[in-house]
């Protein structure tokens, strides 16, 4: 027999029993929707997740915190680590950064403001990706870059507390520093106390350039930066190592170690997202401390996949029951059937073929309850990530992150779904379909079932 | 065509460790040519129906061969025989057994559909046949829509389909008038003469076993005069 014929049989008995067979779909389609929905939770969150992680750093980043030597303690980076992570395969720039230990209060007329403040190696922060608005790179010893938005931390002195910011929390204009930077002279003061009293020098600086503009809106770049000499000179004054100041009670110079031949800051640039990996598990071989996004994603990916397969089996227990309502329906259009199937075995039908036919209804009526199941939940995921931040919106009036997903169905979920759905349904049809191929003739033939 | 050697056949009846054996066909042995009506007449009870069913495979014998058409098929596979079945057999029921969702051309086509012959073919072949047993007017009517005379038709029209070499009927006028009977008798002779089909009959009717080249009648499970019994001897 064709499978076109089977097909048309299936057809024609599926609709002598419409509202049966409409039942039977419907609890499948509920139940396959029911599983796409419940793993797309999974799927979006995941993938909002990633998104952020992703997005709120450079993804071939690596930050290097310290080396641990053999005794389980992590000391900071020297030179020599520099160099040897600079070597290592697949990578683009070591950026390293030392931070100045006191708040740079910088200071232009009568605007002022306070900016975190680094000594960098410029041509690896160039190769990392680091680029001017405005302005050349500092040539001289007293030239600084200034981060893109440290103009608009400049504040007048003048500003009265009342009318300082909007009810938004943004600066007044008439505030604001207006007008250009490169190339102008700033004061920097250093601070420090010594015999209990804070003392105060001003050393002159000149803006050389402006960096560019951070590529996420939200990110404010307000650092300086400042040479090696500019730090030797503010050394000279506090008497420490960074400028660190002194504990305003003691009186007394504090002793550390640092110096400055060691790195707060240090970042390995991979040549490549894929490259990531490997120069992490190089610097993990070599002791040092790393975090970069690949680790976290890897942490992240590995506790989805679990939530993901949970998620997913407990969908499927929602088929098996739907498979239920499968087994029941065929075994009934068995019952039902038999006297016909009697008469098709009796003519010369073969087992196999009355057995093809009840599987391919059951598997049908699986299919189409899964293709149902599938343009439903496609719905409900649509609808869900529509309201669900409006109710919680106006349910907490709090502000979700923008593109927070709470449902994604990713192309192979539904393949997934209606994998499990033929499965279950086949495996629930057959037990109908085997005794449709036993029917005795004769019984049957005399309608005794 | 057909030939049956030392057939035997017993019921089971009840449970296990309760069984009783029931004695129904003991040796039988007879053989029909092919071109050949042969009618199988015996009382009601006697296991004409219990034959017919071994012969079409519906049950299998306890003891003995059957060949059809030089083929021995008592031991083939239930889906063997099925095969077998839509080639060489075709059957004609004394309630019709049409299927009743189906309409006289569906119900006649079906053989063909199962032999996975293509549409068109089965279209012009089920119309020819319609036309042959003269319902071509009726094919869209369902089995409850046609008189019994019409369903038998319908049935016989069924078995033809697929050119049997050979067609068993079990009582196929037991369930209808005298008038259409004869009418129904006339039309196998007509399908014998012309198509050479060999039709093995069973009937506890002595007018319908007329027809017949032979009979062959059963008694207490035997052959009561075997294959020397010519028709002139039962009518004695
Ligand atoms: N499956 C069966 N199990 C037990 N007894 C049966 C079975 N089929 C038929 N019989 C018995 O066998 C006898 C012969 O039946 P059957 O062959 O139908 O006779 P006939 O067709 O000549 O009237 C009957 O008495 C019937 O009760
Ligand atoms: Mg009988």
């Amino acid at each position: 027999m064709k499978l076109k014929d089977q097909f048309l049989f299936v057809q024609q008995n599926m609709k002598k029993n419409r509202t049966r067979v409409f039942m039977t779909i419907l609890a499948t389609a509920m139940a396959c929707a029911f599983l796409i929905v419940l793993a797309s939770v999974g799927f979006g969150l995941h993938k909002s997740i990633i998104k952020e992680t992703t997005e709120q750093r450079i993804v071939t980043q690596i930050d290097v915190h310290g080396k641990e030597e053999g005794d389980g303690a992590y000391r900071p980076l020297t030179e020599k680590d520099i160099e040897a992570l600079e070597n290592l395969d697949n990578v683009k720039a070591v950026v390293r950064r030392q931070a100045l230990f006191q708040e740079g209060s910088y200071k232009i007329g009568e605007y002022g403001s306070w900016a975190q403040t680094y000594v960098t190696h410029i041509p690896s922060e160039i190769k990392a990706g680091f680029e001017l608005s405005a302005g050349a790179l500092p040539e001289k010893e007293n030239e600084i870059i200034v981060g893109y938005d440290f103009a608009n931390s400049l504040v007048s002195e003048n500003a009265k507390e009342e009318d300082m910011y909007d009810e938004k929390g943004v600066l007044n204009e008439k505030y604001k520093y207006q007008g250009d930077l490169v190339g102008k002279e700033l004061t920097f003061t250093a601070k420090q106390w010594i015999d209990g009293e804070e003392k105060k020098k001003d050393i002159s600086v000149i803006v050389a350039g402006i960096g560019k503009k951070p590529t996420r809106e939200w990110v404010m770049d307000q650092n300086v930066f400042i040479s090696q000499e500019t730090l030797k000179e503010i050394e000279a004054f506090t008497g420490t190592p960074r400028g660190m100041m002194n504990d305003p009670n003691s009186g007394a110079q504090q002793v550390t170690d640092t110096d400055n031949h060691t790195f707060e800051e240090v970042k390995v640039y991979a040549r490549n997202l894929e490259a990531v990996e490997g120069v992490t598990e190089k610097l993990e071989e070599q002791n040092y401390a790393s975090y970069s996004v690949v680790s976290e994603l890897k942490q992240i990916n590995m506790i989805f996949t679990i939530v993901k397969a949970g998620l997913i089996l407990i969908g499927t227990i929602a088929i098996l029951i739907a498979s239920i309502g499968i087994y029941n329906t065929m075994t009934m259009a068995v019952t039902e059937r038999a006297p016909d199937i009697g008469i098709m075995k009796a003519i010369g039908a073969n087992p196999r073929t009355i057995k093809n036919i009840f599987l391919l209804e059951s598997s049908y009526i699986g299919l189409i309850g899964a293709l149902i199941g599938t343009v439903v939940s496609y719905v409900i995921s649509f609808a869900v990530n529509f309201a669900i931040p409006m109710i919680i919106q106006s349910a907490f009036g709090e502000e979700l992150p923008e593109g927070l997903m709470f449902s994604h169905i990713p192309f192979i979920l539904p393949l997934i779904c209606i994998i499990i759905c033929y499965i279950v349904t086949i495996l629930s049809g057959l037990r109908p379909a085997q005794r449709a191929t036993k029917i005795d003739v004769l019984k049957a033939m005399r309608r005794e079932i | 065509m057909i030939k049956v050697q030392s057939l035997s056949h017993d019921f089971e009846i009840g449970r296990k460790g309760n069984k009783t054996i029931i004695p129904m066909l003991r040796d039988i042995s007879f053989e029909v040519k092919q071109g050949e009506i042969v009618t199988i007449v015996g009382r009601s009870g006697s296991g004409k129906s219990t034959l017919l069913n071994l012969i079409s495979g519906f049950i299998h014998p306890k003891e003995g061969e059957i060949l059809i058409n030089n083929k021995n098929v008592t031991k083939l596979s239930e889906t063997k025989f099925a095969d077998f079945r839509i080639e060489h057999i075709g059957f004609i029921f004394q309630s019709f057994q049409l299927i009743p969702s189906m309409t006289a051309f569906q119900n006649v086509e079906l053989p063909l559909i199962l032999k996975g012959v293509n549409e068109a073919d089965r279209k012009k072949t089920t119309e020819e046949i319609l036309t042959t047993v003269g319902l071509i007017d009726y094919k869209d009517h369902y089995p409850g829509e046609l008189s019994g005379g019409q369903q038998q038709r319908v049935s016989i029209a069924r078995a033809l389909i697929v050119n049997p070499p050979v067609i068993l009927a079990d009582e196929p006028t037991g369930s209808l008038d005298s008038e259409t009977e004869q009418e129904l008798l006339q039309f196998i002779k007509n399908l014998n003469m012309e198509l050479g089909i060999t039709f093995l009959i069973i009937t506890h009717d002595q007018r319908v076993a007329e027809i017949g080249n032979r009979t062959i009648e059963l008694r207490d499970g035997r052959i009561y005069s075997p294959e020397l019994s010519t028709k002139q001897e039962v009518l004695l």
